[in-house]
């Protein structure tokens, strides 16, 4: 498994080479100069020169590059074009507010989605399979801060079971945590868990067929058992690759959902640092966006690897 | 576990019948609202009953009136027209952003795909790159750098998904140039480049539009996220993104803002999903031709009625360990009738007896094995007949009683030992698993008890190899295993289907004397399937020989061989090779064994028979009480299998 890990490791460098460069060439890219930006209308041309100086911008482009990814890999990201915050510093604030919409909302659609599609599955054709199909084509067409904004408006504002918006650290109160992360989770898991579903009702399908499964039946274990073990199994294996993509796309539909609730995570920050070109901060975002997708996918490599023998490096 | 179908037959086909129907009027429904959205969004100004942007500040905030069918919103203005030039926004959004993706991804893939080398490993690379943040991310920062807006945001948009619409065009001149330098452009000449373009045009228009319909429904999705937080248009425009973007604002005075434009968004989506779905299907068919089984021809309805004849039951045997009587399988055809694959079967075996079950394929051998441990798949039904195992019928059973049985006392060997394992865990975790089910073992003894089978069917290193998948062993060590684990509750009966068909011919030999050596230890009956006389002469006591869904003779292995009494046994025995008799043209029966659905009125045999006569139209029931043959010739004929 070790091995596993590592060999996934290095074929990543070649991504993260290209996302630090595509991260970098930003400040070259945009069409306004960042001292500018900085100053506005009201430096000086020495107040201008000198902050040119200090940013570096006089340097060669590689040599900035370079040194900008030095810094960067020891966690300094820069300082914020408009508040002189620590780039690293705003994100590490906001990073477990969204970090935790989108893992509770990766659970909640991994658990509708496989329970779902297992039940459509077991019964083709009937009743539930038939609601599951139609659940499915309709979580993928709704938006999810439009779902998130009817959530609101049923269990916060008319039943009063949650509120309606803000967040609670996991820290201060775990109670109060759950109960402000729920809806926007919901809210967010909608279309994913509908993807998970689809796939997990064709992938069990296919496995319900195997060989092994009538063996296992045929030797007698629980239809419970052949299902929940042995067919399960097998058929998380194209799941987990969907579950990978769909972690992704959980991530950006965060930025959006945590609007709705007013919560104050990456997407408020990144929807300010757009609106301000702070780009700093911008290639911060993208730097986390990437780190936590890498750390996705290494984690679906290990799973895919544990599920399925035959990947194993030997 | 039978499972049977909880509604009766006839109302299936019909329900599918109704799904087709079905999903014709959702396609016409989803084409209505999309020429309703395209109608809306040209004559917007002459429709909508007011100017979206026309602020009545005391009318803010209503519920739907004949004034306003809508209602109003916190500035006083009205909603529907607002929602009508929204769907202009939103037609202009969803062409401006899919036209951008195909102009940049299409050229770039092709040129890509075309050239090759590092252009293609950076390009690739850097689409890679892109891929793995998450989308709205990428938007966001492309208008870090362009600025906000309706258009800026729908150029982004074209950005990010131009990278789907790149690989399909690279995809597809890969595939292509393959097939044209071989073909063409090498042999003639003429410009490989111009060749390529002219096969590439036609072959990208189908993956083209599915990608289109997918991109269009996507971008209005991302259009009207992108305008809820501020980034996409800007108020005081009307787009559906904005309008739920105010909504956002007085859901707690207002909730009802939040409605219009959010049923806008979904059915608009909807519909260009459903009808993406059905372009994908269309296209679908148009690339695979689909191999359509021919329908079944219908006259079977007569043999259905046929009701188990007591002729046909064998005699009670001594020791008794299974005894099937007039069993019959169906399956529900597509037009709603039963179509027997099995019909009026009856076999018994003995304490330590093998019995062989030989036939071609198709007749139904292997469904019987399946019958009787009730594990045929779900569109089968056993319909007649009883499957008494140790005294009891199992087809009385309910289903956890029968989850009882099997394992315990009835286990099954399937024909590839390499799907029959269950590829996710170790061959020994396989085996302990039963032991600890079926046995309540302990964790440590049942992997002790594995160990022990494991060396008992004659595999080295037991204790190693238990710890292997089941594709790190060789075909034969896989049927071993999947031996020992149908022996692990030392069941009274076996079924082997076919277990050594899809093995090496030296392993064959290996795994017969297996059976024989663990029969003569256990005692257990076995019902072997095969359709290889000479292994059914190798180590089966009696034979029956099946033929199209029913038995057609039962006797002693030798009386068999010496003196088939079927013309369908003899067929059988003729065209088996004799490793010692190389004459070349082997005998064999003509035709081939008729599907379900055709078989012939009378005797099943009687279109491939050299001794048909008259009376063969008629059903033949089986007949004799030590020997069985189902032929109304049997006393006449003198049948010899060597020519």
């Amino acid at each position: 498994m070790l091995r596993l890990i590592v060999q996934r490791l290095l074929a990543l460098i070649p991504l993260l080479f290209i996302v630090s460069v595509m991260t970098f060439s930003f400040t070259s890219l945009l069409p306004s100069d960042p001292v500018d930006l900085i100053l506005g209308e009201t430096g000086t041309q020495e107040q201008h020169e000198m902050l040119r100086e200090r940013m570096g911008l006089n340097e060669p482009i590689v040599v900035r590059y370079v040194q900008w990814l030095g810094r960067a890999v020891q966690g300094d990201l820069g300082t914020s074009f408009f508040n002189s915050v620590s780039v690293s510093t705003a994100l590490m604030q906001r990073l477990p507010v969204t970090l935790s919409l989108t893992l509770v909302s990766a659970l909640i659609a991994v658990v509708v989605g496989v329970a779902a599609g297992i039940a459509a599955a077991l019964r083709p054709r009937s009743l539930i399979d038939r609601l599951a199909t139609v659940g499915a084509t309709f979580g993928q067409a709704i938006p999810n801060f439009w779902f998130g904004l009817l959530l609101v408006a049923i269990f916060a504002v008319n039943l009063r079971w949650f509120p309606a918006t803000g967040f609670s650290p996991l820290s201060a109160s775990p109670v109060d945590w759950l109960r402000s992360v729920t809806l926007p989770a919901i809210a967010l898991g909608l279309s994913s868990s509908a993807a998970i579903a689809r796939q997990v009702r064709s992938a069990m399908v296919g496995v319900l067929q195997q060989d092994y499964i009538r063996a296992a039946r045929a030797q007698g274990l629980s239809s419970r058992r052949v299902i929940l073990k042995h067919a399960l199994t097998n058929a998380m294996v194209p799941v987990v690759a969907v579950l990978s993509f769909q972690i992704t796309v959980l991530l950006g539909g965060a930025l959006i959902v945590e609007q709705v609730f007013a919560i104050n995570g990456l997407g408020t920050l990144a929807i300010g640092a757009v609106r301000q070109q702070d780009i700093p901060m911008i290639q911060g975002l993208v730097l986390v966006m990437v780190g936590l997708v890498v750390v996705v996918q290494l984690a679906t490599d290990v799973i895919y690897g544990l599920l399925n023998p035959k990947a194993r490096p030997s | 576990m039978k499972t049977v179908p909880s509604d009766g037959p006839a109302a299936a086909p019909s329900r599918r019948r109704r799904g087709a129907s079905g999903s014709a009027a959702i396609v016409v429904v989803a084409g209505a609202i999309l020429a309703l959205l395209v109608f809306l969004a040209l004559f917007a100004d002459l429709v909508s009953p007011y100017d979206p942007l026309r602020q009545n500040l005391i009318a803010s905030l209503q519920w739907p009136s004949a004034a306003h069918w809508l209602g109003t919103d916190d500035l006083g203005r009205d909603v529907l027209s607002r929602l009508i030039h929204g769907c202009r926004i939103a037609v202009i959004a969803a062409g401006e952003a899919t036209t951008i993706a195909i102009l940049i991804g299409v050229p770039i893939g092709l040129f890509i795909g075309y050239r090759g080398g590092w252009w293609d490993w950076v390009v690739m690379r850097v689409v890679e790159a892109v891929v793995s943040i998450p989308g709205i991310m990428v938007a966001i920062v492309i208008l870090a750098l362009l600025g906000t807006g309706l258009h800026k945001a729908m150029i982004a948009l074209g950005i990010l998904f131009s990278t789907s619409f790149l690989r399909l065009a690279r995809g597809v001149v890969l595939a292509e140039r393959e097939e044209v330098y071989v073909r063409s452009a090498r042999v003639v000449g003429a410009s490989g480049g111009r060749i390529l373009l002219g096969h590439i045009l036609p072959n990208i228009a189908p993956p083209l539009i599915v990608q289109t319909t997918l991109t269009v429904g996507a971008v209005l999705l991302a259009e009207a996220g992108l305008s809820f937080i501020g980034l996409g248009v800007q108020p005081p425009d009307a787009s559906w993104g904005t309008m739920l973007s105010t909504a956002a604002a007085f859901m707690d005075l207002h909730w009802f803002l939040a409605i219009p434009p959010g049923i806008a968004i979904i059915l608009t989506v909807l519909s260009i999903n459903l009808i993406g779905d059905v372009i994908r299907d269309g296209v679908g068919r148009g690339i695979t031709v689909a191999a359509r089984q021919d329908a079944p021809v219908a006259s079977f309805a007569a043999l259905a009625d046929v009701a188990p004849s007591a002729a046909a039951l064998p005699p009670p045997r001594p020791d008794e360990v299974l005894r099937v009587e007039g069993l019959r399988v169906t399956v529900s055809t597509a037009d709603g009738g039963e179509l027997p694959l099995i019909s009026d079967l009856s076999l018994s075996i003995s304490k330590g007896e093998t019995l062989g079950l030989v036939g071609e394929s198709g007749s139904g051998k292997t469904l019987t094995g399946l019958a009787i441990l009730g594990l045929t798949s779900v569109a089968l039904r056993t319909t007649h007949g009883s499957i008494v195992l140790n005294g009891r019928d199992l087809r009385t059973l309910p289903r956890r009683r029968i989850e009882e049985v099997r394992g315990n006392e009835v286990a099954m060997v399937f024909q590839d030992p390499t799907t029959s394992l269950n590829p996710a865990f170790t061959v020994g975790s396989q085996i302990a698993e039963v032991l600890r089910a079926k046995h309540g073992l302990s964790k440590s003894a049942a992997w002790a008890r594995t160990v022990e089978l494991i060396d008992r069917v004659g595999i080295p290193r037991p204790g190693e190899r238990a710890r292997a998948f089941p594709h790190e062993l060789s075909g034969g060590m896989a049927q071993r295993i999947a031996i020992a684990r149908a022996l692990s509750c030392n069941p009274s009966l076996l079924i082997a289907d076919e277990p050594t068909t899809a093995l090496d011919v030296t392993v064959q030999q290996e795994i017969l004397d297996l059976f024989r050596d663990l029969q003569a230890e256990f005692g257990m009956a076995i019902l072997f399937v095969t359709h290889d006389l000479a292994v059914a002469a190798d180590i089966c006591d009696r034979i029956s020989v099946m033929y199209a869904g029913e038995m057609v003779e039962m006797a002693e292995v030798d009386a068999l061989f010496a003196r088939p009494r079927h013309p369908y046994t003899r067929g059988l025995l003729s065209a088996m090779p004799h490793a010692s008799d190389r004459k070349p043209p082997l005998p064999t029966i003509r035709g081939s064994v008729p599907r379900p659905g055709t078989w012939p009125a009378g005797c099943r045999f009687s279109n491939r028979c050299d001794f048909k006569v008259a009376a063969c139209e008629r059903r033949i029931p089986l007949t004799g009480t030590d020997r069985l043959v189902r032929c109304i010739r049997a006393d006449e004929l003198v049948l010899e299998a060597a020519q």
